[in-house]
């Protein structure tokens, strides 16, 4: 006799399953779709260059440093100069501030570009020769960043730099105790390390003409930045004592020329002030600074502005100077009260004079740092200009075909180190597709994730690292540097405080929380795959990634593809 | 054994060969020494009289180490039952017992565990049901699951209780059906009779160990009695038919097994006893048949040719059987100790039944006697064959010895 | 670390292909006990939502052995399964009873109250949807003071409050007795792991949002539950040996607004109504700190 339990016709003969459900597609009950849809976190577009910044954190967390200094590399060839003098717009749009303390993403930029001294550009980066030949004019930010980025892409590039040391703004004008020269040349070096030449003591229309450059170059690229010191146009100028406070910086930077006054006065309230003030500060000078709107409005940066008082710089906000006196050496300044009227052209209220509030003060010199402007002289005639700067298209060329111009020397974005890496980083796109006849691709970002967009469920609050710092009074001693950036332990605990706003961090709360385990991970690690043939479309993963990297579609969209 | 069972001249009555002791218990202990003998590992029970002498003589047993079983003393018989379906799940051989109210409470899980395709064998002593509240003899409470698909035996004797609590194993173990052994309260329950408990290693030899095909298994993982939609679940009804086909067949050959290796056997589906030539018959089940017994002996002595047939098993019912017997007598009294109101006594009515299709249809007289513990001595069934020979037509319903 | 990150066995013993409804807390509960108890394990299903979501016959959605009984079992045949088993010697395999609040807080209490003064080596999951939401949302003893079922029309919502299924747990001096949450799934994980470790019996009272008989988002039922915790409406916490709480999750204490305002079933209450609820929550949340200082004492005595 068979056994009582024996199946019957391949069926058993009692209720007992013998397969699971997967023939129960239920992914035929969905009507939305979810989707693995990364957007762009503010920081991102919050950078003028555009550093993938979860991104880099991500490698970070993981420890690879060396990974994430060639991802910032991408965007950005100066991490190490950028980690320490960028006025960081990224931290102002963090989704973060909302919730506790904006990410110090400036110090881990910094902190991954320490990591990383001793190491040197990755193959990658070493690309195949083109033939095609362009010639920079301007070693600074914008002909460096630019000349990286075509040099990656194997056009030769040779840098003409008017100063005996290559750096432009970064060697002249920025002080030693923001930015040691070790970095820069480290950063220098390593894009000449990818046949980048840069030939100083040579200024073009002066000991090079424009015209052998056209001769020999497939194109040319102005970045000769803003070097040029605006004037006053007050009474008093030309006595003895007034003078430029970059050409103040570029001395003492590059010449070590450390014969200055006792009483000091600075004009303007840009970062060319605060860098002359602190200089001079250290130099042993009584400094004070006169700018003619407030606070508010200064336009350095507020760390800057801060560090510039806690060592002993005199700010006078809301006055502007209307005479330097003295007879043929200076010896007061005249200057006038202000108030802020309306609003002008860049959303910045107008200062205005108010009557009979004249005073006066002593002074034995006086900084102008009032903005510079390029110094263009040496193009060829017929190249457009446009408030004193070239003329750029949006592909940053000039009406002259094959010349191009970034940095503070063209019109658009200007003033800053990463603005100018940026404009730098965008004429290398351009030249390049001017070069190879290809259509040039600059990145459009899409959605960008706002803070409303962020399941705060998943963070605690938790307080922003600090960066380390000299000894308060040893630094105004010497020109050593006053920061010295976050600890590795600072860095990871900073980096794991990112939101990562619409960047999938591989949390794994998607495939966790799925009712219908219809999401596992891809074979690479990275990322996830949701199996549409059982996902019901219920939205948890959608609703409750943390980061708004997932999109809830209509399912009908998808049916008609 | 065998020499003390010569020396007191009890051979004749119990095998001295396969008798390990004879010993003088109560119906309810002989289900606790069956349950011992078969190796039972798993016991859940909950009290009700008369079925606690079962329970306190397993806990007993359990307690000493004499028998090698988890008692689970639940809260309820519902839980009983449950607790039981639960451990057969796993292959694990289990038992309970109970009686009236208390096989009420487990209706459900009786269904449960023949759809489950468990194996469970109970003990049930035959109470009547309330209100009011009556503790004696009575069938109507097993006869009420009638359609629970369990097998039903009912006994005549402590040792029958005994051995057909092993027997059942077998059967049930064999068609994957479960199996409730009845007794009569009291009668059988509460009376001591000698009982030859056969030695555990024949017992061993004739019901092997449990391993079921499936089972709750780590290693096989199978849901079981999961949803089976109108697709399905006639199907799984009519095998479970089948196994009652089977186990109506397998009956007799189980008896006989059983015979072979321990020397005793009860009968198939039925028993006849001086049916050869009778001409009357009285149909009984459980201790009434004993009774019987002497009344068809006295008569026959005085010249009538009386034979008596012992239901044994209700279900599956032998249909085949009482066709094959009822067939040659002129007229039958069925004697029923239950009842199914609005209708007569249950085993009267399933045995009509059985006949209709029959091609001689003899005179059947249905008499319901000894509800609720009340006795059915042998004055009572001299009445009732009297009643049988005197009576024309057949009688569904006749009343015996009623005080109104 | 900053963000609330989850480790939890990789193991996925429920597979897809199951019938539960879009978002259902039932469904994510079951996949995070199985992930937690591993392949050496049997279940016991009663009738309720699970009974359908295994699958119909010859299917079944677990890779472990399932056991489907009647309604009032759970419990019971759980104990019956882990008697078999010590029988065998198989006495290391976890047994798990996984209930409703029907089969559980009402027609179950009885094998359960059973199970747990006998205190069965088995752990009983009572994933709790506060109604009999399979045979189509009626109140259970389960559901909560003023929701809407079927059977407590918006008319006259439920009048009585919630039974106390863990201090009836309590009451039978069983080792372990833990509240979960499916927004939890390493607490409830965790605790289902340490209810393996344990002899005797155990109980899991895991709240379960139910879509459509809460009348809430299918997207909604993790946050809802998150904030069942942080209102104090179902707060986590366990208890050791009877006596010593441990409060799992701090809530974050959120008006309990903002935790019905999700569900369609409290759709109807009054600002005075809520209140009453904001005040039982606020309550309840009292007695379980004294609890836990009550529990602290014990210890140092």
């Amino acid at each position: 006799m068979k056994d009582a339990l024996e199946s019957n016709n391949g069926k058993p003969v009692f209720a007992m399953s013998v397969t699971d459900m997967h023939k129960n597609k239920t992914g035929s009950w969905r009507y939305m779709r979810p989707i693995y849809d990364e957007k762009t976190p503010p920081c991102i577009k919050g950078c003028p260059a555009g550093e993938r910044i979860p991104q880099y954190f991500a490698l970070v967390k993981e420890k690879r440093y060396q990974d994430a200094w060639h991802l910032i590399l991408e965007d950005n060839p100066l991490p190490g100069v950028c980690g320490r003098v960028c006025y960081h717009p990224c931290e102002g749009v963090c989704n973060r501030k909302d919730f506790d303390e904006t990410i110090a993403i400036h110090n881990l930029e910094r902190f991954v570009a320490d990591q990383n001294v001793g190491n040197s550009f990755p193959q990658r980066f070493f690309a195949e020769k083109t033939g095609k030949k362009t010639a920079i004019i301007g070693s600074g930010p914008a002909g460096l960043s630019a000349a990286f980025q075509l040099a990656r892409k194997g056009h030769a590039v040779t840098i003409y730099e008017s100063l005996a040391e290559p750096g432009g703004m970064l060697q002249m004008g920025i002080p030693k105790y923001r930015l040691p020269r070790e970095v820069l040349e480290k950063e220098i070096n390593d894009i000449k390390s990818l046949g980048v030449e840069i030939i100083t003591n040579t200024e073009i229309g002066k000991d090079k003409p424009w015209q052998e450059l056209s001769d020999t170059f497939d194109s040319i690229l102005v970045a000769t930045g803003a070097t040029k010191s605006r004037p006053m146009q007050i009474p008093g100028e030309d006595l003895e004592g007034v003078s430029s406070g970059l050409a103040f910086l570029r001395e003492f930077n590059m010449q070590h020329k450390r014969d200055i006054k006792k009483k000091i006065v600075i004009i303007g309230g840009g970062n060319t002030a605060i860098d002359c003030a602190r200089s001079a500060i250290r130099l042993g000078a009584y400094v004070t600074i006169i700018y003619r709107r407030s606070r508010h409005e200064m336009p350095a940066v507020p760390e800057e502005i801060a560090e510039a008082e806690a060592e002993g710089v005199k700010i006078i906000y809301l006055t502007n100077p209307i005479e330097f006196i003295g007879n043929g050496k200076l010896e007061k300044i005249k200057l006038v009260q202000m108030q802020l009227g309306q609003p002008d052209a860049d959303g910045r209220r107008r200062p205005v004079p108010i009557k009979g509030s004249e005073f006066e003060i002593e002074a034995d010199q006086v900084m102008l740092a009032i903005g510079e402007v390029p110094k263009l002289d040496f193009l060829p005639e017929g190249v457009h200009e446009k408030w004193g700067r070239v003329d750029v298209d949006a592909y940053q060329m000039s009406n002259n075909k094959g010349v191009f111009a970034c940095g503070d020397s063209a019109n658009g974005p200007i003033g800053t180190v990463v603005d100018a890496i940026a404009t730098g980083k965008r004429a290398a796109i351009a030249i390049d597709s001017y070069l190879t006849n290809q259509e040039t691709e600059f990145v459009h970002y899409g959605k960008v994730v706002g803070f409303n967009e962020i399941n705060l469920d998943y963070f605690k609050k938790e307080k922003r690292v600090k960066q380390n710092r000299n000894n308060q009074k040893e630094v105004l001693s010497n020109f050593n540097e006053v920061h010295l950036g976050i600890s590795e332990s600072d860095a990871l605990y900073e980096a794991e405080r990112c939101f990562s706003c619409g960047i999938c961090t591989y949390c794994d709360t998607c495939l966790i929380y799925c009712p219908d385990v219809a999401i596992t991970k891809a074979p690479d690690g990275k990322g996830y795959i949701i199996n549409y043939e059982f996902c019901k479309g219920c939205g948890l993963c959608v609703h409750e990634c943390p980061r708004n990297a997932m999109t809830f579609e209509e399912e009908l969209k998808w049916r008609i593809v | 054994m065998a020499d003390s069972l010569i020396a007191e001249g009890l051979e004749k009555y119990f095998n001295p060969e396969t008798t390990a002791e004879v010993k003088a218990i109560e119906g309810t202990h002989a289900a606790s020494y069956a349950a011992k003998l078969a190796r039972v590992k798993v016991v859940s029970a909950y009290p009700i009289t008369p079925q606690t002498t079962i329970v306190e003589k397993l806990s007993e047993m359990c307690a000493s180490g004499e028998m090698e079983a988890e008692f689970i003393k639940v809260e309820s018989e519902h839980s009983a039952m449950a607790c039981v379906i639960g451990a057969e799940s796993t292959g694990t051989r289990s038992f309970t017992a109970t009686s009236s109210q208390g096989l009420a409470l487990m209706h459900e899980e009786l269904h449960w565990a023949t759809g489950a395709r468990l194996p469970v064998v109970m003990a049930n002593v035959n109470r009547a049901l309330g209100a009011p509240w009556n503790i004696w003899a009575d069938q109507t409470d097993s006869l009420a699951q009638r359609d629970t698909g369990w097998i039903q035996c009912y006994a005549e004797s402590n040792q029958e209780v005994l051995d057909m609590i092993i027997q059942a194993y077998r059967l049930a173990e064999i068609v994957m059906l479960p199996v409730m052994v009845n007794m009569d309260a009291f009668f059988l329950s509460h009376t001591t009779e000698p009982v030859a408990l056969p030695k555990q290693e024949l017992v061993d030899q004739f019901l092997p160990e449990y391993n079921p095909k499936y089972k709750m298994d780590i290693n096989d993982p199978h849901a079981f009695g999961g949803l089976a939609k109108p697709d399905t679940y006639m199907e799984l009804r009519y095998n479970i038919q089948k196994s009652m086909e089977d186990a109506h067949r397998l009956i007799p050959e189980v008896a006989d097994e059983f015979e072979k290796v321990i020397g005793r056997n009860h009968g198939g589906l039925i028993e006849e006893y001086q049916t050869k030539d009778a001409e009357y018959l009285i149909v009984t089940s459980g201790t009434i048949t004993g009774t019987s017994r002497i009344v068809v002996d006295q008569l026959r002595a005085q010249g009538l040719k009386l034979g008596l047939l012992k239901i044994r098993f209700f279900r599956p019912f032998p249909v085949k059987e009482v066709q094959s017997v009822l067939g040659k007598i002129k007229k039958i009294a069925v004697i029923d100790r239950n009842l199914s109101f609005g209708r007569c006594g249950i085993f009267f009515s399933e045995l009509q039944a059985a006949l209709y299709n029959c091609e001689c249809r003899p005179l059947l007289n249905g008499y319901v006697a000894g509800l609720g513990g009340r006795d059915v001595t042998p004055k009572t069934i001299e009445k009732i064959v009297n009643h049988l020979i005197a009576s024309e037509k057949g009688e569904d319903l006749i009343w015996m010895e009623l005080n109104i | 670390m900053s963000q609330m990150k989850f480790e939890i066995p990789e193991i996925e013993l429920m597979k897809s292909g199951h019938v539960a409804c879009p978002g259902c807390g039932a469904s994510m509960a079951m996949r995070y006990a199985l992930k937690a108890l591993g392949p050496k394990t049997m279940v016991v299903i009663p009738a309720c939502c699970w009974a359908i979501i295994d699958g119909p016959n010859p299917c079944s959605v677990n890779g472990v052995p399932v056991f489907h009984c009647a309604f009032e079992t759970a419990a019971i045949t759980a104990t019956g399964i882990k008697a078999g088993l010590k029988r065998q010697g198989k006495d290391d395999i976890s047994v798990l009873a996984w209930a409703g609040d029907g089969g559980t807080f009402d027609i179950g209490l009885q094998a359960i109250s059973g199970a747990a003064e006998r205190n069965e080596d088995i752990i009983y999951v009572c994933y709790d949807n506060e109604a009999y939401m399979n045979t189509g949302i009626q109140r259970s003893s389960a559901t909560p003071w003023g929701a809407w079922t079927t059977t407590t029309p918006v008319k006259n919502p439920k009048e009585r409050p919630k039974k106390d299924i863990v201090d009836i747990l309590l009451a039978h001096h069983i080792p372990y007795v833990a509240t979960a949450s499916v927004a939890y799934p390493d607490d409830f994980i965790r605790k289902m792991q340490k209810a393996k470790s344990i002899r005797g019996m155990k109980f899991i009272h895991v709240l379960s949002p139910c879509p459509p008989g809460w009348k809430s988002q299918a997207e909604e039922s993790v946050h809802i539950s998150r904030l069942a915790v942080h209102s104090n409406v179902f707060p986590l916490y366990e208890v050791d040996d009877g006596y010593r709480y441990t409060i799992s999750i701090q809530p974050k204490k959120v008006p309990v607004r903002d935790y019905l305002k999700y569900q369609g079933r409290f759709k109807h209450l009054s600002e005075e109504q809520i209140e009453l609820i904001q005040q039982a929550a606020d309550r309840k949340w009292d007695i379980l700190m004294k609890k836990v200082e009550m529990g602290e004492l014990f210890m140092q005595n």
